[in-house]
């Protein structure tokens, strides 16, 4: 991961629940009561960076409190794992987060979680064989506008193809250029054959 | 930061090392043998075939001084035959590269040996280090008969996409001839066009399918790293051009999985110090106890 990767810093925006263990002064405003300290037991959504900041910053406390905790973003809650457990290709990452998996593998750094490391590789290796099959099947040099039919993809371009592609998340978006390249340019090369 | 070209050859530059490939001719007109800088070509003289470079042979195809002999493997009863093997026989994996050439040894009846073998004729039978001989050299791509003439049908070359691909835009004529009914050569009467035609039309279409099911396997194959564990997929026999092809999209499977197992690794790795650390006290306990 680039210093300078526009998604890693993205992910990093990602908003995560946290739970303030320690009265902090002048940070009301996080709470929306500027004036007031913030009181410890006070749940914010942070963006990722800070709350693992926080979360492993020495706070001189007697008792060896961080200044949060954090839980799993409802991106990572236990319904999502559940339905992607169920099928992996039926959830809408995207609308989860845009950055899904980025988001997974910080949180996996930093949450310690039995099933989440083998349902996320199992979601993604499974919607990446998908994104693989659109790829392919959704046309190649110019070819935008013919119909599915003319394709030979059963897949279609309404309904449920397109519903698919609109729920990847960077990654899987990042695999459909590199594998629609891939397709595209065996094509392109198949139809210049002729010309030479 | 990044270069412009993706890593791997592209299409184009897989093509053109697919132009290295050896075809068999039947020259028209006599040819002296050319110095080239890959050694030097045979003298064609007419009725004799030659094998010459898949550029120089489509070159002379199109100033009409040779004929090329499709390779045995493009024979449309040898294609449907691999795709039955890849469909049905075995649907997981690709199916084998050619084997290495082989020719029979004069003094033992009945026992094949390798070519090109530096002695010992004790491995021919082992085909798990194809291209490797005896003497340590690995043979490859343009070194290996694999789309002559005499390259054995049913199994497919490394370059077996592109060379098809070029043999059906640029000889037709000779793939239909050569294919088609054997001796129809002539091409003139409407019949024999009609049948040519159909022929090609049957390569294209088994090609199309043999295309379909391998990329269909290839996309499936990253499959297996699903699983902790598992994860490593055998692309032997895979095509150069279906490599081209699926780079992209394996290499970043490859390393998505790689970025999400990492936390489990190094989890898993600490996990194993420890335990190898625990064990090792285990045993010393043990032999103390003993």
């Amino acid at each position: 991961m680039s210093y300078y990767d526009i998604d890693a810093i993205l992910t990093d925006a990602e908003k995560i629940p946290c739970t303030f263990q320690l009265d902090v002064p002048d940070l009301g405003y996080l709470d929306n009561t500027p004036t007031q300290p913030l009181k410890a037991g006070t749940k914010v959504n942070l963006p990722l960076w800070l709350a693992e900041m926080l979360a492993i910053a020495n706070t001189g406390d007697p008792e060896g409190r961080s200044f949060v905790t954090f839980d799993l973003p409802p991106a990572l809650g236990n319904d999502v794992i559940q339905a992607l457990k169920a099928d992996p290709r039926a959830v809408p990452l995207r609308d989860q987060s845009p950055h899904f998996y980025g988001l997974a593998t910080h949180m996996m750094d930093l949450v310690s979680e039995d099933k989440l490391p083998e349902v996320v590789r199992n979601t993604f290796v499974t919607r990446a064989a998908e994104v693989a099959l659109h790829a392919r099947k959704l046309g190649g040099v110019g070819s935008r506008g013919r119909t599915a039919a003319e394709e030979g993809s059963n897949l279609g371009f309404g309904g449920a193809g397109e519903e698919f592609l609109r729920g990847l998340d960077e990654w899987e978006r990042k695999l459909f250029r590199k594998a629609h390249e891939g397709a595209k340019s065996g094509k392109e090369w198949m139809e210049n054959i002729k010309k030479h | 930061m990044a270069l412009p070209l993706p890593p791997g050859l592209t299409h184009a530059e897989v093509a053109f090392l697919a132009e290295m490939e050896l075809v068999t001719v039947v020259p028209r007109q006599r040819l002296d043998s050319i110095d080239l800088l890959g050694g030097k070509t045979p003298v064609l003289r007419p009725p004799h075939r030659a094998d010459l470079p898949l550029w120089l042979a489509l070159l002379l195809k199109k100033q009409r001084r040779a004929n090329i002999l499709p390779p045995a493997w493009l024979h449309p009863a040898s294609l449907s035959d691999i795709i039955h093997a890849e469909t049905k026989l075995n649907p997981e994996a690709f199916s084998e590269p050619p084997p290495r050439p082989s020719r029979a040894d004069p003094s033992r009846p009945g026992i094949a040996r390798r070519q090109h073998g530096s002695g010992g004729g004790d491995d021919g039978d082992d085909d798990d280090d194809d291209g490797v001989y005896s003497g340590g050299v690995t043979l490859s791509a343009p070194f290996r008969p694999s789309c002559t003439a005499d390259a054995p049908a049913g199994y497919l070359p490394y370059h077996w996409l592109e060379v098809a691909e070029q043999l059906l835009a640029h000889a037709g004529d000779d793939v239909a001839a050569a294919l088609g009914g054997g001796g129809g050569g002539s091409g003139g009467t409407a019949t024999s066009l009609s049948s040519s035609s159909s022929v090609l039309g049957e390569v294209r279409g088994l090609l199309r399918d043999l295309v379909e099911v391998r990329a269909a396997k290839l996309r499936s194959s990253t499959a297996a790293l699903g699983s902790f564990g598992g994860g490593v997929m055998s692309l032997r026999g895979v095509g150069a051009m279906e490599l081209a092809e699926s780079r992209g999209f394996v290499l970043g499977v490859v390393d998505g999985v790689r970025k999400l197992g990492a936390s489990v690794e190094t989890a898993r790795r600490e996990a194993e110090e420890e335990g190898m650390d625990e064990g090792g006290d285990g045993e010393s306990d043990e032999e103390m106890g003993f």
